[in-house]
């Protein structure tokens, strides 16, 4: 993975400062709260319900053991004792002072941690396949070009106070891990013809008040125009996004008002006047970051092992997790873990420091020091043994992080919703508690097979919502938490946008109804279906009439 | 008077200021360096830069640059507008004035200024600033100063990371 | 009747306000009636303290079943903790003001969506 050198830690230990400074102005009176907080959120601070949380950027996802336990530690010692990872990667924290801030940047800058533009009208963290360098469907490695544009975007002098928010996301598999199409902009590596390596460009996708799966405007971008295509498509956007209403800001209106060509020629205009030799980056700089991410010191084993097999069979829940959250890797004799965060009782997303700790000591062991956090609120140990899964599996068991759902019903997405976020209009994690309760037992949950729900407590859509096979939105009807259902959406490589079912219902009718949903798809279904799949074969219809019979 | 900051030389020092900002429905003063809106300049500055004034134009964020192009050899400044903090045009603004316009005069960070953006504006090429937070010279130097490295390369002839590492 | 709210600018905690000082628990508030102008002239000296607490407002409170609590589920929720976590916040210390704000199903204008507050 990429070790900061000692440039990089000179510049966050120098964000750090500045920030001290501007918490040091703002407590004396010089900064009032309209000046300061674009400052705090420019740093991942926001206010809310309780208390500050903070958002720390975990760069595409990615973490070494080190860096955990630190966030482990910071949790303990400046929080409640948890974190919780969101559908940015990233982790946030919910009962942080901001007299402690400084503090927590000196310490997360001594492991190379910041919360650098993890809020703002900037260019944020940016989202990458969890399984990069781990998954043999990759033509590339996506980090390489997620440590670019990092680099890249990092206090862009230009492209720092945007219309708007704004999200990267870059993968390099058939499968998108990455929801790339509802990005702001999502990076598609694939190979031409002639094996040239090029980015599939693809512009203007996003949730929130309005959804969109973004259209491609380029089909294969040189790999090496990389910087000097964003800073075209950033510069129309920069000066034409809407600036007067701020649901009309995002990137994705000025594509869908301008229409996919009209935009996209606006940007190969501009990019044909930018001198593009200082504006790209130098293959000595690219060479020198793609060293960072060379192949791992993998051990040469046998495809099969017979430690594990053994294991397998003589423990069904090992079997079980083996089934649902271990998945093939590009080495023969290694696997892929994924570690739930969304165990049945538990707030989707949340770990304790323990937890974190547990799965730190794991890295170091099994994983070649390695860990990711996915989009859907899930940790990755990307490079395990075969023959050491039965002794990871025993640690997360141990640690409650053994949850065998991946995919599954109750591996939900959920944002943190009322229960702290001062933008949300309902709660989001008790809704994803009490469907996880419902659909607890294993053996139906596999029966049902994948089925991505996903909850969001207000139209920002942070717990993507728009694009869940099942999509909860919760809203405020006249003082009272309502819920309302869509179906059919997708963030994958096949994106879509989930469709309203129907009215809104209160909290305790929701489980009901997904249950409804469910029975329809089961009693519908046809060989390998999924449920994405029976919902678009039959359209919402029977769907519909299953949830909302009693009305009639 | 509201302060003036100037950048010159890599050096940060306090200016007078010498020009006048003529709001659209004010007279032109009979003498004197101004400043007028492009709409105005493009209705009246001929005959002023004909008679021998000194004028610069107020560039508004949703004003292209780019309409300036044949006049920017005979203005002495041009003064970018952030209405608000929050918004970021004028930095492309600016950044389009020195690299694809190859403006060589003064251009000056005018409206919602604080030194938070001071190193935002430097390396976009911005030249003179008018703090609205009352910064000095020694604020906006060490703000501008603050971080010792840059990632990217800009306006500015600092060397990226990339370059450092060499 | 009217309660007067903020976050303390220090550690992000909900605070009230009562008599000119800010307090923690939303038992301790002082309530104005809806027309006493009082409530008005402390939101204005609140205001005047951008160094000790941000974004005063005032929320509307109503009596439920022996106990006082606000109106909407929003502050219900700050004078409470999270709900998922019924250890964090200002519930940790339950007793009786606190379960009256966990009780306030009437007081906002609802039926199901308290279900979902957890009793311990």
């Amino acid at each position: 993975m990429y070790r900061y050198d000692a440039i990089d830690r000179e510049f966050v230990a120098d964000r750090a400062a500045e920030f001290r400074g501007q918490v040091a102005r703002r407590l004396a009176g010089e900064l009032t709260e309209d000046q300061f907080k674009p400052l705090r959120l420019m740093n991942g601070l926001y206010l809310q319900l309780h208390a500050y949380m903070l958002r720390v950027a975990i760069p595409y996802g990615s973490m070494d053991s080190r860096q955990l336990r630190r966030l482990a530690h910071i949790a303990r010692t400046y929080d409640k004792g948890y974190g919780h990872f969101t559908t940015r990667q990233n982790l946030q924290l919910n009962w942080i002072k901001l007299g402690d801030t400084p503090d927590i940047l000196d310490q997360l800058a001594e492991v190379d941690l910041h919360a650098i533009q993890t809020s703002g009208n900037c260019i944020r963290n940016v989202t990458a396949d969890p399984y990069a360098g781990a998954t043999a469907e990759e033509i590339d490695d996506p980090r390489v070009w997620s440590e670019v544009i990092r680099q890249w975007s990092t206090l862009h002098p230009e492209f720092s106070f945007l219309p708007r928010k704004f999200k990267f996301a870059v993968t390099a598999s058939a499968k998108d891990r990455t929801a790339a199409r509802v990005h702001d902009i999502g990076l598609v590596l694939r190979r031409s013809r002639d094996g040239a390596l090029g980015f599939e460009v693809i512009v203007g996708g996003g949730q929130g008040r309005t959804p969109y799966v973004g259209p491609t405007i380029r089909e294969h971008l040189p790999v090496g125009s990389l910087l000097s295509y964003l800073q075209a498509i950033l510069r129309v956007y920069n000066r034409h996004g809407r600036r007067d209403n701020i649901y009309k800001a995002r990137i994705k209106i000025l594509v869908a008002a301008l229409g996919k060509e009209e935009f996209a020629r606006q940007v190969e205009e501009e990019w044909s006047k930018i001198d593009s030799a200082p504006a790209d980056l130098p293959d000595t700089e690219l060479a020198r970051i793609r060293g960072a991410f060379t192949p791992l010191a993998f051990d040469s084993l046998p495809a099969r092992s017979e430690t594990f097999e053994a294991a397998k069979a003589a423990s069904p829940a090992l079997a079980r997790f083996a089934r649902n959250n271990v998945k093939p890797h590009k080495k023969p004799g290694y696997a892929i873990v994924e570690i739930s965060l969304k165990a049945h009782h538990a707030t989707p997303g949340d770990a304790s420091a323990e937890q974190m700790e547990t799965v730190a000591d794991l890295a170091e062991r099994y994983s070649l020091d390695d860990v990711r956090a996915t989009h859907e609120q899930n940790l990755v140990l990307p490079h395990v043994k075969l023959d050491d899964l039965p002794a990871v599996h025993g640690a997360l068991e141990a640690a409650g992080l053994a949850t065998p759902n991946i995919g599954l019903i109750s591996d939900i997405i959920a944002c943190p919703g009322l229960d702290y976020c001062a933008l949300a209009n309902a709660r989001a994690i008790p809704i994803a508690q009490a469907i996880a309760q419902r659909f607890e037992d294993a053996d139906r949950a596999e029966l049902i097979g994948e089925l991505k729900i996903k909850i969001s407590g207000c139209i920002n859509a942070c717990g993507h919502h728009h694009v869940g096979n099942i999509g909860i939105l919760g809203v405020d009807k006249k003082g009272e938490e309502f819920y309302q259902l869509s179906l059919g959406g997708s963030g994958q490589e096949d994106a879509s946008l989930a469709q309203i079912l129907g009215p809104g219902m209160s909290a305790d009718k929701v489980p009901d109804a997904i249950e409804a949903l469910v029975d329809t798809y089961l009693s519908a279904r046809t060989g390998q279906e999924r449920f994405l799949d029976t919902v678009r074969r039959l359209g919402m219809a029977p769907f519909k009439e299953a949830v909302y019979a009693d009305a009639h | 008077m509201p302060t003036l900051i100037k950048l010159a030389d890599g050096r940060f020092s306090a200016a007078e200021d010498v020009f006048t900002d003529i709001a659209d429905e004010d007279a032109i003063p009979a003498a004197g360096a101004v400043i007028l809106s492009l709409t105005r300049f493009q209705a009246e500055g001929d005959a002023l830069v004909g008679a021998g004034r000194t004028v610069g134009v107020r560039v508004q964020p949703d004003e292209a640059v780019e309409d300036l192009a044949y006049d920017l050899p005979r203005l002495a400044l041009v003064a970018v507008v952030f209405p608000k903090y929050r918004d970021g045009r004028a930095y492309t603004s600016a950044t389009l004035l020195r690299q694809r316009l190859g403006y060589g005069g003064e251009v000056r960070a005018v409206g919602d200024v604080l030194r938070e953006q001071a190193g935002f504006m430097v390396r976009c090429g911005m030249d003179a600033f008018a703090p609205a937070d009352g910064a000095t010279a020694e604020d906006w130097a060490a703000a501008a100063g603050r971080f010792r490295h840059v990632y990217q390369r800009a306006v500015d002839a600092r060397p990226p990371v990339f370059e450092e590492r060499g | 009747m009217k309660a007067l709210t903020a976050n303390r600018l220090i550690d992000g905690e909900v605070v009230f306000w009562k008599a000119g000082a800010w307090i923690e628990r939303f038992a301790d508030a002082q309530f104005f009636a809806d027309d006493d102008a009082a409530g008005a002239a402390a939101v204005e000296t609140a205001k005047g303290q951008p160094t000790v607490i941000v974004d005063p407002y005032l929320i509307d409170v109503v009596e439920s079943g022996g106990g006082w609590a606000p109106v909407s589920y929003r502050e219900r929720l700050r004078a409470l903790g999270p709900t998922n976590e019924p250890t964090h916040g200002k519930q940790a210390e339950g007793g009786a003001s606190v379960e009256a704000i966990r009780a306030a199903a009437g007081a906002a204008r609802s039926t199901g969506r308290v279900d979902l507050i957890r009793r311990k």
